[in-house]
């Protein structure tokens, strides 16, 4: 089940490595769709893909965007936020 | 899959023989068949576009909006110098608290994919399986367009099922001009159009890099199984998207980019203040924006 996931996440770490970086950014949300995508399928499958989906929908001209992480808070999340807090100070 | 988009294979074709036999009035009712074929996709971007023009303007009003939101991004950015994604994080943040992003979404490329497709299928049954073609497409229409082509290439053939020499010189071709609009666009969006986020050079650099020689492959790889027509629609598109940038980035840039500053230098000095040029207030902001924007690039080209 994890592989049939890492397998699905595949082609979007490929446009994030390697299409994304060349066009100008166009995302309403942090963090953007893509990653979102991400996280949602690495964390809850077919479910997180329909998460996925709902998401690229919800980023339209007529949305405001905003903060909206697929998974409250992942490790590797809580981890970032700690290096923040040690880089502010 | 087809099913659900055989309505779609319908329109497509019906725009296009809609636009061949109105052009027909023009150009001559059985002369210049390839010219009015070409035409007929070129309009079909047009009319795609031009649908789509609603929600450019949305954005563009939205990004007018940023003018007040200016001092808040230059604090965010003082705030979060050396992290980006808390940078983005707050910006986010700050645009949904105002009601208001000046970010595009992809909407309005994902919107395109559906024709893209069906143009797709419909020049492939154009070039392979006639058994295939809507009804629209007449048999007389079917012989016309299969035999139509651009620059030498019929507009049905691609490169894979090449019958001569020029489809593939074409798609050649139509491949280096996509991927010189697409640099173009991206790198003048990204230089001019926005307002600056804290990107290092390091990321511009990357962007070179993936536009000059990763694109360029997947436009090639993913170019040479389509129909010379579909790399019509999409050279097309790119050509539109380019002018409609250009127009913006000239007449009505995104507060905060580098390109308002330059109109704003421009009115400035040529007629003072113009009903567009913001209060003086603003005015103070956007020019101390400059001066320390300046400062940080220069020190890094030092390095």
């Amino acid at each position: 089940m994890k592989i049939f996931r890492a397998i699905v996440v595949l082609p979007i770490k490929f446009y994030q490595k390697w299409i994304s970086p060349g066009l100008a950014p166009r995302c309403k949300y942090y963090p953007s769709c893509s990653q979102y995508a991400v996280d949602a399928i690495s964390s809850y499958g077919l479910r997180g893909a329909l998460m996925a989906i709902w998401r690229v929908v919800r980023c339209n001209p007529w949305s405001h965007g905003g903060v909206d992480y697929a998974v409250v808070q992942t490790p590797a999340q809580i981890q970032k936020s700690s290096t923040t807090v040690k880089g502010a100070i | 899959m087809d099913s659900i988009l055989k309505p779609l294979y319908y329109a497509v074709s019906w725009v296009m023989t809609v636009v061949h036999s109105a052009l027909g009035y023009i150009l001559g009712k059985d002369s210049h068949e390839s010219l009015k074929w070409t035409l007929s996709i070129v309009s079909l971007v047009i009319i795609i576009r031009v649908l789509l023009i609603p929600l450019f303007v949305k954005q563009i009003k939205s990004q007018r909006a940023m003018t007040v939101l200016q001092p808040k991004m230059k604090e965010i950015q003082k705030r979060h110098k050396d992290d980006r994604q808390k940078q983005s994080e707050e910006m986010m943040k700050l645009y949904k608290e105002h009601k208001t992003n000046p970010l595009a979404s992809c909407l309005p490329l994902l919107a395109q994919a559906p024709i893209f497709y069906a143009l797709f299928r419909v020049l492939n049954g154009i070039a392979h399986d006639h058994s295939y073609v809507p009804g629209v497409i007449t048999p007389k229409l079917l012989l016309s367009a299969h035999d139509a082509k651009f620059l030498g290439a019929p507009i049905a053939d691609s490169f894979l099922n090449a019958h001569i020499t020029s489809t593939k010189l074409v798609t050649i071709l139509l491949i280096a001009f996509m991927s010189a609009t697409t640099f173009t666009t991206q790198r003048q969006l990204m230089v001019k159009g926005m307002p600056k986020m804290d990107s290092s050079n390091n990321m511009m650099a990357q962007q070179q890099k993936i536009m000059l020689y990763v694109f360029p492959v997947i436009f090639a790889v993913s170019g040479v199984n389509f129909p010379i027509g579909v790399l019509i629609y999409w050279s097309t598109t790119n050509l539109w998207t380019f002018g409609q940038q250009y127009y913006v980035i000239k007449r009505n840039p995104t507060p905060g980019s580098p390109a308002y500053e330059e109109l704003q230098k421009k009115r400035g000095i040529s007629d003072g203040t113009g009903p567009e040029v913001i209060s003086p207030e603003g005015m103070s902001e956007s020019e101390n924006q400059s001066r320390q924007r300046q400062q940080p690039k220069k020190k890094k080209r030092r390095r």
